[in-house]
This record gives C-alpha cells, sequence and structure tokens, in this order.
C-alpha cells in the first residue's frame, strides 16, 4: 500500500454500481447486535475490520434468503457462543440477570413500606 | 454481638469478592473459543487451489479414523511460523491435513507452498472468508482435528506452537 | 534530568505522606499535641505532587524520549495539544492524575475548611493522606511514569489517532475531578465517624464536597458522550459500555446521597443511609478504576492493561472499603432524632424514594456490567449484556422517577402536603397531556412507550417551568435555582432520548462517484472528493450533497491514514438543523473493491441531549450560589 490516497482515488473512478450493500432498518438493527470478534466491545454495524465485513455479507445473503432474525442468531451462536450476541440470552445460568434487579425492587418497596409513616394529609 | 454479626458477614463478604475478582484476572475471560468441540463440523464445499473444476466436500466421506483442517493464508505471518509443523505432522504421523486457503491470491498461495512445503492432502480455496465463518472460524491461522464421524473433537485458534503440536499427538492417538 | 527530579519529588511526597500518617497514631495513642506542622506537612506532600506532575508534562511537551511513557505515547509531528494531554492518555501518566486530584481535593479542603472543628479537620486529612499513600506506593512500584529507557529513542511510537482530540484534554481531567473528588467526603465521613462529629453540622458541610466532584462528574460523561458522538462515527452517544457504566455508577449513587445528605442537613433522618451512600460512592469509583485499568472488561475503551496491575488495586480497594465499613460499623451513628419513619407524601419521602428508584437503577447497571465476569468465572460460560437490557428494564422505572421528581418539590418537610398541591399536579398533568397528545399527533406516533416517556418528561418540566413562572413572588435569594436546572435539564435529556430513539434514522451504502441514493425523505449524492495531508495524517475527503424536502446542505466527511502510529480513523461531518442533526461518516476497509461505504444518520433532537448534559452541569455549579436560609 504505497500511497493509499492514489489506490483509493483510483478505485473510487472505477466504480462499479453496486447498491448490495445499502442497509438499512432490520439489518442495522441485526448488525448492531452482534458482536466484532476482531475488535474491542464493538458491534458489527459499528466496525470496519475485515472479519466483521465478511460476517456482514454472510448475514446478508442469509436475509435474502428470508432467514429470520432467530436463524441467524442460531447460527452464529452455535458457532461462537452467546458471547457474540449482545442481547443476554434468556437461560438458567442467566436466570440472575434478570432475577436480581426483581429481587432488589421487591426488597427497596417493602422496606420503604415499613418505614412509611401513613399521616393524614391536612389542607394548611 | 449485633456488631459482631455484622463483621463477620462483611469480612466474609470482601473475601468472597476478591477472591472471585482474583480468578476473574487470572483466568482469560473472554470468549470461550471451545464452543464447537463436540459438535459435527458443518458442510462446506471448497474448490481446489490447483484446480478450480474440482471440488471437495467437508466433513470428508473418506474413512480416516482423523484428520486436520488448517485455515491459512500466504499474507498471515504467524501460519509461516506454523507451517513446520504441519508439514512434520504430515511425515511423522501420516495425517491427512485439509487446507482452507483464506482470502488470499492464488499466485501468493502457491508460491508459499513451493517455498515451504506441502503438508496438505487437498487445499480448498476461501476467497471472501464465508467458508471459514461457516466453520466457526475467527480468523487465520486456525486448526480443526476431525474424527470419522465428522466430529470436531479438538479446536485450536493462532499458531501451533510446540504445546499445540503434542497436544494434537495426543489427540489423534 | 526532568525524570529524576520528577520521581524523587514523588518519593519524597510519599515518605511525608507516611510521617503524617504516623503523627497521627502519635498523637491519637500517646496524646500529647498534634504536631504543629500537621497541615503544613500535607500541604508540602500536595505541592510536591503537583510538581511532578508539571514535569511530567513538560516531559511530553518537549517530547522527552528518555521516559518511557513518553516514547510510547507521544511523537514530535504531534500537534502540541495532544502532547500536553498525551501526558493522561496512557496509564502511568493518568495515575499520577488521579493521585494529584485525591491530594487537590485534601488541600481545597485545608484551605476553605478553616472554621471547622480541629479534630475532624485533622482526621480528615488523615484519611485523605491514608488514600494518597496508598496510590503513591502503587505508582511508585507497579506504574512509575518516569521509567526510563537507554538508549534514549530518537522518535516516540506516538498517540492513538482517535485520542488525538481536543476532548482528550477535558474529558479525563474531568472525570477525575468527578469520581476521585468523592474521596474528600469520604473521608469526612470516616473523619466524623471518628470524631463522633456525625451529625446534622457534619451534613451542612459535607453538602458542597458532594456537589463538587458531582457537576464534574455529570460535566465529564456529558464530554464523553459527546466525544463518542461525533468522534468515533457511530451516530450514537452512550452505549452502555462497561467503562462507560463504570463512570456511571457513581454517578448514580452519588446523585442518591446529595439527595440523602440534604435530608440529613433539613431533618436529621438518613443518617445511616447517607453513611453508606458516602462510602458507596466512593468505593464505586474505585472500582470503576479497578474495572477500566485490570483487562477484564472488553470495550472500545480498552487501556493498555494489564492483569498484575488489576491485582494490586483490587487488593487497594478491598483493603480501603473492609477498612471503611470497619470504622462504620464500630462508629455507626445512634439516631438520636425521635422517629425514623417518614411521613408519606412529604418531601424526604419523595427523595427517599427516588433514592430506591436510584440504588435500584444503579443495580441494574452494576449487575449489567459485572454479570459476564462473573458468569466466566463460576461456569466459564461467555455472555454479552447490550443495551437492549438496560433499556428494557430500566425505561418504565425512569417514568416513575420522573413523576416523583415533579412531585417532590412542592411537598414540605415531615408533613404529608398533597392535599395542598393536589390542584397544581392535576394542572400539571392536563398539560402535559395536552403537549403529548399534540406532539403524538404532528410527529404521527402513537407507540406507548413514547407516549409515557413524552408525557412524563413533559410534566417534570412544566412542573419545574412553573416554579420558575412564579419565582417573582419569592425572594430570589431564596429561589432554588440549583434545583430547578437540574431537574429541568434531566426532564430535557429524557425527552431529547426519547424524541431521538423513536425518530432518528440510519442507514449506509456504497455510492459510486456521481451517483444519487434515496432513502426516506432523504437524496443522498456522492458529488466530489479531494485529498490532503497535514503534519501526521493524509486524508481524503468526500463530498456528499443531502436533499432532504428540497433543502439541500453538503457534508464533508473523510478518512485519515496516520502516520505514528499506522492507522486509519474515520472523521464524521455533522451538521445541525434545529436540534437534529444530519451525520455522514465514511467507511474504511482494505477491500475497496466495491468502492467507499457510507453511513447516514439523522440524529433527531441530539442537540438536546448536549443541552440537558449543560443544563444538568450548570444546576450543579449554582448550588454554589448562597441561599438566604442558607448558612
Amino acid at each position: 500500500m504505497k500511497n493509499f490516497l492514489f489506490l483509493l482515488i483510483v478505485f473510487l473512478l472505477n466504480q462499479q454500481d453496486s447498491f448490495a450493500l445499502f442497509s438499512q432498518d432490520r439489518e442495522i438493527k441485526i448488525y448492531k447486535n452482534i458482536r466484532c470478534l476482531a475488535c474491542q466491545g464493538q458491534s458489527l454495524n459499528d466496525s470496519n475490520s475485515d472479519f466483521a465485513n465478511d460476517l456482514k455479507k454472510v448475514i446478508k445473503e442469509k436475509l435474502n434468503n428470508n432467514e429470520t432474525d432467530q436463524e441467524i442468531y442460531t447460527y452464529l451462536t452455535a458457532r461462537y457462543g452467546d458471547w457474540i450476541l449482545f442481547d443476554p440470552p434468556v437461560k438458567k445460568s442467566t436466570l440472575l440477570l434478570w432475577f436480581f434487579p426483581v429481587f432488589i425492587l421487591v426488597i427497596g418497596i417493602f422496606i420503604l413500606y415499613k418505614r412509611t409513616v401513613f399521616e393524614k394529609s391536612k389542607l394548611s | 454481638m449485633n456488631s459482631k454479626i455484622k463483621f463477620a458477614g462483611i469480612f466474609f463478604l470482601f473475601i468472597s469478592f476478591f477472591i472471585v475478582f482474583y480468578y476473574a484476572l487470572k483466568s482469560d475471560t473472554k470468549n470461550n473459543t471451545q464452543i464447537m468441540v463436540g459438535t459435527r463440523l458443518p458442510n462446506i464445499q471448497l474448490s481446489s487451489l490447483f484446480n478450480p473444476i474440482q471440488k471437495i466436500s467437508l466433513p470428508s466421506s473418506e474413512k480416516e479414523n482423523f484428520y486436520l483442517i488448517n485455515i491459512w493464508s500466504s499474507w498471515c505471518v504467524p501460519c509461516r511460523d506454523e507451517h513446520p509443523f504441519l508439514v512434520k505432522l504430515k511425515n511423522e504421523h501420516q495425517i491427512k491435513i485439509f487446507g482452507i486457503n483464506y482470502k488470499d491470491k492464488t499466485s501468493n498461495a502457491l508460491d508459499f507452498l513451493t517455498k515451504l512445503g506441502n503438508p496438505f492432502y487437498y487445499v480448498g480455496v476461501d476467497s471472501d472468508g464465508s467458508k471459514s465463518i461457516e466453520i466457526g472460524g475467527y480468523g487465520v491461522p486456525e486448526t480443526y482435528v476431525i474424527n470419522a464421524d465428522g466430529i470436531i473433537i479438538f479446536k485450536h485458534v493462532g499458531p501451533i506452537n510446540s504445546t499445540t503440536f503434542e497436544k494434537i499427538v495426543a489427540t489423534i492417538k | 534530568m526532568t525524570s529524576n527530579i520528577g520521581f524523587i519529588s514523588i518519593v519524597i511526597s510519599c515518605i511525608l505522606s507516611l510521617f503524617i500518617l504516623i503523627l497521627f497514631f502519635k498523637h491519637v495513642l500517646f496524646g500529647g499535641p498534634l504536631h504543629s506542622k500537621f497541615f503544613a506537612l500535607y500541604k508540602a506532600s500536595f505541592f510536591l505532587i503537583a510538581a511532578s506532575f508539571v514535569l511530567l508534562v513538560i516531559s511530553f511537551i518537549i517530547s522527552d524520549f528518555s521516559i518511557v511513557a513518553v516514547y510510547e505515547n507521544s511523537h514530535t509531528d504531534k500537534p502540541f495539544f495532544y502532547k500536553f494531554a498525551g501526558t493522561w492518555g496512557n496509564h502511568e501518566g493518568s495515575m499520577l492524575l488521579f493521585i494529584l486530584i485525591i491530594s487537590l481535593y485534601g488541600y481545597l479542603f485545608l484551605l476553605f475548611s478553616k472554621q471547622l472543628n480541629f479534630s475532624l479537620r485533622f482526621t480528615t486529612i488523615f484519611f485523605q493522606t491514608s488514600l494518597q499513600f496508598a496510590f503513591l506506593l502503587f505508582l511508585i512500584f507497579t506504574s512509575n511514569p518516569f521509567e526510563k529507557i537507554f538508549p534514549i529513542p530518537n522518535q516516540g511510537l506516538g498517540l492513538n489517532p482517535i485520542l488525538q482530540d481536543p476532548l482528550l484534554v477535558l474529558h479525563p481531567p474531568f472525570l477525575y475531578l468527578g469520581y476521585v473528588g468523592f474521596s474528600l467526603v469520604f473521608s469526612l465521613l470516616l473523619g466524623g465517624l471518628i470524631c463522633n462529629y456525625y451529625n446534622q453540622s457534619w451534613a451542612a458541610i459535607a453538602k458542597r464536597w458532594i456537589f463538587l466532584p458531582w457537576t464534574f462528574l455529570t460535566f465529564g460523561i456529558g464530554l464523553g458522550s459527546f466525544w463518542a458522538y461525533y468522534e468515533l462515527g457511530w451516530g450514537g452517544y452512550w452505549f452502555w459500555d462497561p467503562v462507560e457504566n463504570a463512570s456511571l455508577m457513581p454517578w448514580i449513587a452519588s446523585t442518591a446521597l446529595i439527595h440523602s445528605v440534604l435530608v440529613m442537613d433539613k431533618t436529621k433522618k438518613l443518617y445511616n443511609w447517607t453513611a453508606i451512600l458516602t462510602i458507596l460512592t466512593f468505593v464505586l469509583s474505585l472500582f470503576g478504576t479497578f474495572l477500566v485499568r485490570s483487562g477484564i472488561l472488553n470495550s472500545v475503551h480498552a487501556f493498555a492493561n494489564d492483569p498484575e496491575r488489576g491485582l494490586y488495586i483490587l487488593f487497594i480497594i478491598s483493603l480501603i472499603t473492609f477498612s471503611a465499613l470497619v470504622i462504620y460499623i464500630l462508629k455507626s451513628p445512634k439516631q438520636t432524632e425521635g422517629e425514623s419513619g417518614f411521613v408519606l407524601f412529604s418531601r424526604e419521602f419523595s427523595i427517599v424514594a427516588n433514592n430506591y428508584l436510584l440504588i435500584f437503577a444503579l443495580t441494574v447497571v452494576t449487575i449489567g456490567t459485572t454479570y459476564p465476569i462473573l458468569l466466566s468465572v463460576f461456569t466459564g460460560e461467555s455472555i454479552s449484556v447490550g443495551p437492549q437490557y438496560y433499556n428494557t428494564i430500566l425505561a418504565p422505572f425512569v417514568f416513575i422517577f420522573l413523576i416523583v421528581m415533579a412531585i417532590g418539590p412542592y411537598m414540605k418537610w415531615s408533613k404529608n402536603s398533597f392535599a395542598v398541591s393536589k390542584n397544581k399536579f392535576i394542572a400539571f398533568l392536563i398539560s402535559s397531556l395536552i403537549v403529548t397528545i399534540l406532539v403524538s399527533f404532528l410527529l404521527k406516533n402513537q407507540n406507548f412507550i413514547f407516549i409515557l416517556g413524552v408525557l412524563c418528561s413533559l410534566y417534570l418540566i412544566i412542573s419545574v417551568l412553573y416554579e420558575f413562572a412564579y419565582f417573582k413572588n419569592i425572594k430570589l435569594k431564596q429561589f432554588n435555582f440549583a434545583r430547578v436546572f437540574s431537574h429541568a435539564g434531566f426532564g430535557f435529556l429524557i425527552l431529547a432520548i426519547t424524541l431521538h430513539y423513536f425518530f432518528s434514522k440510519e442507514f449506509t451504502a456504497k455510492i459510486p462517484l456521481g451517483e444519487s441514493v434515496t432513502y426516506k425523505e432523504f437524496v443522498i449524492k456522492f458529488s466530489n472528493y479531494f485529498s490532503k495531508e497535514d503534519k501526521n495524517y493524509q486524508e481524503l475527503t468526500g463530498e456528499y450533497e443531502i436533499q432532504k424536502n428540497g433543502e439541500k446542505i453538503v457534508l464533508k466527511p473523510s478518512i485519515r491514514r496516520y502516520s505514528q502510529p499506522q492507522q486509519f480513523t474515520s472523521e464524521t461531518s455533522i451538521r445541525g438543523e434545529w436540534l437534529s442533526d444530519m451525520y455522514i461518516a465514511m467507511d474504511y476497509t482494505s477491500d475497496t473493491s466495491d468502492g467507499i461505504g457510507i453511513r447516514f444518520y439523522h440524529n433527531y433532537s441530539i442537540r438536546l441531549i448536549w443541552l440537558s448534559y449543560i443544563l444538568i452541569t450548570i444546576g450543579g455549579l449554582l448550588s454554589f450560589v448562597r441561599r438566604k436560609n442558607e448558612q
């Protein structure tokens, strides 16, 4: 890559008609939910890495084959584990993740209730 | 008395907190690369690096107790470093190695094999990275050990070093 | 040469700190007067740290590559500002900044507490010095910023291009002035507990030492959000990234603390809760520091991580937290004043209710951030916790929170005062309902969450505006500007977030030169490009014409290729209209055979989000304006 600018300009001038990578809405939503494995904490949507672009192409083809969101996610987790999805799974080991906030909520309401003094309101 | 209980409770909490995060620091909390071990290799079809008309399917239908799959590229420096181990595996252990040439230029790949030796039984081409993704690959290099039923029994992300070499040898016995 | 003085300065400061600790123990254990130079010694230790920091900054500016930190993070071609800010763009330098802030707050405390009880003063300084000492030891033995390299390289490795941005100058210092600043109220608490001086007067003093770091932290987080938006090119302002959460956790705790200490000051209640919150806030600051620097998190903000350092930090934090809790248990305040309950619909009840919601939010953020780590330790499984988790769980509670925020200030202290203001509350409801219906109709969205979000935030805003509209009836000096600005700011923030969530648009495409692409009401044409070369990068800029409903604007995003270190960045081009932005970023990839992609965003009401951050920060600043019924 001697002079990247030169290369880029050359490519720009040799543009082919390629709207193949026009993404919006549902597609972007899926990309945002998938982690780029070659990056630090970025989603496919936010990453410019080669791995991210390759994976996006694979997913785009699946979308063209009318696969559902869930089918795509299952495909990915079978190969890369739950970690690749940003939305945490709902399974036995993540029960606490979902349950603990509820627990805190209930305890908090209970404590609050016990410490409340129920006085009549006065119009002073 | 009440404070003693509080003390004990807090002390216990701290020790657990400290131990948990100590382990977290020590271990690699990154993704588990072994998730596909124990599952069947997904089906992929690859055309040959040497002859584009020739095709092959994996998992292999040939009767082998074990065989290897290695994802590599000529532009990948660690692939260069691990290549002698692949050659050694082929020569000393007579194991079939299916190579997947990943996003590479054919002439460079052929050049690489000529210069460093060709340990591969077959070299397939993955021009856009989709085949590697299909089998759960992260990049280059990556090595799989597959058994006769097409099950992945070993998966290593990154170059093979002497430790990995020994592990592979132990697996294919 | 400078590096030697810098290092010696730190070491002497550390020794002085140790000496201060010894003097304290000598006085406490063996009686006799406290050494007359106790405070002077502390001031000296502060000046030494400050001097050391200045020397490090100078080393960066003059590109003294004999120092490892400068070599690894700087380059002679870098513009001046980034040489200066590069001082804290690395672990060692930022650690020194961390310690400087601890010391600075102690020094400020000495300056502005002259009228305070003497024991409280020197005990507070004792604790602040302990913190300073612990971290100085850590710095000297594991993270020395003045470590040398030989032979001296001619040139440095350069600073990560993403960090070469004006906001690097502001963001970390403000964050540190924030969450590290809570160290002082922490020390003040421990001092108060030990000296049996923890009471209503303590609360009156402590307030400013909570408001000050809180204001800095609010602004620091806002800066980070703003920086992520225009620098990273992903069109977002908050990602629930673990490192972002690490700064948010102390913010939530300190917001709860502010209100708790106000209750303590006004009603002599919540003594224990305030103490716990104080410890919690600082512990969360430290915990965040640990998470970020230990390598345990996977994040965009990844520092040069080092698990061994992480271990040291873990140890220090555990020690500090444990000691604080021991002191709290031993000296926990006995509630001397009457009942400890809260009258329904009194002012303190509404504050406690919202405190509870804040702690709930804190729990959610903490769990979301640490669950992946804990799960992998216990079961070896790896999962991620992304934005959806936080948004789904927190949204309903934010709405309740807004309503309580609106109603609370109209309540009286310690009395059920709902009936008095009932009519106002109904009026607020009607007016916010009307506006919400209007908005929903105009913007054509009837989504339930959207309506709730708009309704509740408008409710809060209207309740604040009402207060503001009638302030002529109250003496100017008595008006609580701080609350009005910060609460209004928060209302606008949630309103903006809701609007942004429902009405922003985004798409990506590869547009060949000269061609256009249509997306909803936008037509985007790639019209031109040009290149230029600057001090340390080459730049390719694309010109894109955007047409929306007949209006045309031109955006010019670019790709930069930096030379030291070799890295590509994508520079965004943003143009605002009213409160929204049109925003384009170019994609770069080593495979350019298909052309260059762009990402286009229409970020609806994003500017209102920035405005909200500023309003809340102003609210914090206004708390320092003396009110008539304050001392």
